[in-house]
C-alpha cells in the first residue's frame, strides 16, 4: 500500500501531460455527459423521496444482493459474488445447510503382520497403498430461533462393509452424530441424541473432519474405532458458558447409555445394563491471554464387556490447548480406571502433545510433530486385547494448496510392547466442501 | 532550450525523490473508525472489548434470552471486514472461514456470519433483524440505529479499538 501510494504520487509529479488530457475536448463532453445524467437522476431521487412511503414501497422491486449468507463453504477462494435477489432479512425454517468433508491416503510401512490394536484409520496396514477416506456429510438446521438440529453422517471403506461370504470391501454408513438442541439463553442449553462424547478435547474439536485437524491421523487415544475413551454418546446434554470474571467457564453435564458390550460402541440401541454413564467437563476460554484453553473431564459408566469382567468405569481427563498457529499446541492426557466386581482395580493412562507453526515466510505450510502414548498394565483385563501399549512419534508438514483443501506428509515411529516397532510414511489430501 | 528541459526533468526528479520517502511514511489514509451498529431495542449499549470479541466468536449467542445475535460481516475486499479480522479475531482471511466451518461443525453455531457486500445493506439488514450487529463506517451510520460503545468508547472518540 505504501509503495502503491509512493508510485502514485511519483507517476503524478513525473506526469507531463495530465493536464493537458484534462483540457481535450472529447474528455470534455464526456464529463458534461456524466454531470447531465448526475443532476437527472439526483432530480429523479428528489421526486421519490417526496413522495409518502415511495421509498419503502419501491425499494423490494430494486435489484439488490442477497443477504442470504453465502456462507464460508460457498465462498471458496473467490469473494462472493453480489446476486440480484432480495434481500431476505427474516430467517426461514428450517433452514438447511450442508458441508462435507472428505480424504484419500496413501501409507507405506515397514509393518509384517497384524498391527496389534491398532485401528483402521491410524492407517497402519500390512501392505501398502491408497486408501479412500471417510465421506462425511455435515447438515445444520433452525427449526426456530431457539431450536437446531445438527447431524453428521459418515461413509466409510471397509475391508468387511460389503455383501456375500465372506464379505466383499465396501462402504459403511453411520450417524455419527445427531443432536436436537433447544437453546434457552447463552447459559443453558439442553439437547438429546448422539455425540462425539464430550471428555476430550480433540474429539469435539475435529470430529470426522480430517481437513479441519493438522495431522493425517487422530492420537490413538481418541481414534475412532478405539476403545481408550468412549468416542460415542448416546443421551443428553445440558451445556453453557459464563462469563465468571473474563474466564469464560464452559460446562457439558450428560447422562447417557454409555458404552456398549463392545466397547468401541454406543449404547445406540438402549444400555447394556441399568446403570447410566455421566459425565462433567468444564473448561475455560480466558479473555487474556486469547487463544488458551484449559479444561478437564469426569466420566463415570459401568461396563458389561462382550469378554472380561463386569466393572466400574472412571475416566478423568484434562488437556490445554492454544488455539493460535504460531505456534499451535495442544497436549491431552487421560486416566481410565477400572474396578472389576470381583475385586481388584486397573488404571490405564494415555497423552499425547502436539505443535505446530505455521511457516510466516510460507503460510501455506505448516510443519508439526506429535508425541502420543498409551500405557494399559497387564492387569487391566478389559482394555489389553484391545488398546495398544505404545508410544510413538509423528513429524509431518501439512500444506494448504487452496483454501479449503489440504496436502498433508508425515512420517512416523511406533514403538509397541512386546512387538516390533513400525515405521511408516503416509499422505493425505483433505479438503472440505 | 535543451537545458531548460533537462533543468525541468532534473527538478521533477529531486522534487519525486523527496516526496515518495514521505508518502512511504505517510503510510495509508487513516479511514474513519468502524462502528457497530445495533437497533436501538438491543438491551446493550457499550461492550468491553473482550466481550465485543465473545460476541464475534459466537461464544456469546444471545442479546437476552428471548434476542438472539445475528452477526453481519462485510464481503472479503471490504475494509470494514478486514479492520474486524485484525483487531477483535485476529486472523487471516483462511482462518477466519476455518474457524467458522469448525464452529459450524462442532454444533457451536447454527451458521456463520450473514454476508454484506455494502454499508448500506448492512445498515438495512440490522435495523430489519432484532438482535442483528453489523460494522459500518463511522463516517455512513444511517439514522435509526444505535451504535454501540467500545471499552465506554464512541467511535469518534481518542482510543477507540476498530480503527
Amino acid at each position: 500500500m505504501k509503495f502503491g501510494l509512493a508510485a502514485i504520487g511519483l507517476f503524478l509529479v513525473l506526469q507531463p501531460g495530465a493536464r493537458a488530457q484534462a483540457s481535450d475536448p472529447a474528455t470534455r463532453q464526456l464529463i458534461e455527459q456524466l454531470m447531465t445524467r448526475i443532476d437527472t437522476l439526483e432530480r429523479r431521487v428528489a421526486e421519490l423521496e417526496k413522495a409518502p412511503g415511495a421509498a419503502r414501497a419501491t425499494a423490494p422491486a430494486a435489484p439488490a444482493v442477497a443477504a442470504a449468507t453465502p456462507g464460508p463453504h460457498l465462498d471458496h477462494d473467490q469473494a462472493p459474488q453480489p446476486e440480484t435477489t432480495v434481500p431476505e432479512a427474516q430467517p426461514v425454517y428450517p433452514s438447511l445447510k450442508i458441508a462435507g468433508f472428505s480424504d484419500f491416503n496413501f501409507s507405506a510401512t515397514d509393518l509384517h503382520g497384524a498391527n496389534g490394536g491398532f485401528q483402521p484409520q491410524t492407517l497402519l496396514g500390512a501392505h501398502s497403498g491408497f486408501e479412500e477416506g471417510q465421506f462425511v456429510l455435515h447438515l445444520s438446521s433452525a427449526l426456530s430461533q431457539k431450536v437446531t438440529v445438527f447431524s453428521e453422517l459418515s461413509l466409510t471403506a471397509r475391508g468387511d462393509a460389503g455383501t456375500g461370504s465372506p464379505a466383499a470391501p465396501g462402504f459403511n454408513a453411520e450417524v455419527e452424530r445427531l443432536i436436537l438442541r433447544y437453546d434457552l439463553n447463552d447459559y443453558f442449553k439442553i439437547s438429546f441424541g448422539r455425540y462425539h462424547t464430550p471428555i476430550n478435547y480433540w474429539n469435539t474439536a475435529f470430529h470426522h473432519g480430517q481437513w479441519l485437524q493438522t495431522t493425517i491421523s487422530r492420537p490413538e487415544m481418541t481414534q475412532f474405532g478405539g476403545s481408550f475413551i468412549p468416542v460415542h454418546f448416546v443421551g443428553s446434554l445440558v451445556e453453557g458458558v459464563t462469563p465468571a470474571g473474563g474466564l469464560n467457564l464452559n460446562y457439558n453435564v450428560g447422562l447417557g447409555n454409555g458404552r456398549g458390550q463392545v466397547l468401541s460402541r454406543g449404547g445406540d440401541f438402549g444400555d447394556v445394563n441399568s446403570n447410566r454413564a455421566w459425565l462433567v467437563n468444564l473448561f475455560v476460554k480466558p479473555d487474556h491471554p486469547y487463544g488458551l484453553q484449559v479444561g478437564g473431564s469426569v466420566y463415570r459408566d459401568e461396563l458389561n464387556p462382550l469378554s472380561g469382567l463386569v466393572a466400574r468405569e472412571w475416566i478423568e481427563s484434562g488437556h490445554i490447548v492454544w488455539q493460535k498457529e504460531t505456534p499451535e499446541f495442544m497436549a491431552e492426557f487421560a486416566n481410565v480406571r477400572h474396578d472389576f466386581r470381583g475385586g481388584g482395580s486397573s488404571n490405564s493412562q494415555a497423552f499425547y502433545a502436539q505443535t505446530a507453526y505455521r511457516l510466516p515466510f510460507a503460510n501455506k505450510w505448516k510443519p508439526y510433530y506429535r508425541f502420543e502414548q498409551i500405557h494399559v498394565p497387564r492387569s487391566d483385563a478389559i482394555f489389553r486385547p484391545v488398546v495398544p501399549t505404545f508410544s510413538g512419534s509423528t513429524a509431518g508438514i501439512r500444506y494448504d494448496f487452496a483454501t479449503f483443501a489440504a496436502f498433508k506428509l508425515e512420517y512416523r515411529n511406533y514403538w509397541r510392547r512386546d512387538l516390533p516397532n513400525i515405521n511408516g510414511i503416509f499422505t493425505q489430501t483433505s479438503f472440505t466442501f | 532550450m535543451e537545458t531548460a528541459v533537462k533543468t525541468q526533468f532534473s527538478r521533477r526528479w529531486i522534487l519525486g525523490a523527496v516526496l515518495a520517502p514521505a508518502l512511504w511514511a505517510a503510510g495509508p489514509p487513516e479511514g474513519n473508525a468502524i462502528a457497530i451498529v445495533v437497533r436501538p431495542d438491543v438491551p446493550v449499549d457499550n461492550l468491553s472489548f473482550a466481550e465485543l470479541r465473545r460476541l464475534m466468536l459466537g461464544d456469546r449467542q444471545y442479546w437476552s434470552s428471548n434476542l438472539k445475535v445475528t452477526l453481519l460481516v462485510r464481503a472479503p475486499g471490504a475494509r470494514e471486514r478486514d479492520v474486524v479480522l485484525k483487531t477483535i479475531y485476529q486472523m487471516s482471511e483462511a482462518q477466519f472461514r476455518q474457524y467458522w466451518i469448525a464452529k459450524v461443525f462442532r454444533a457451536e453455531a447454527a451458521s456463520a456470519p450473514r454476508i454484506v457486500y455494502s454499508n448500506d445493506m448492512a445498515a438495512d439488514l440490522a435495523s430489519q433483524i432484532p438482535g442483528a450487529v453489523a460494522f459500518v463506517d463511522a463516517g455512513q451510520v444511517p439514522t435509526g440505529l444505535k451504535v454501540l460503545k467500545i471499552n465506554g468508547l464512541l467511535p469518534q472518540q481518542p482510543g477507540y479499538p476498530l480503527r
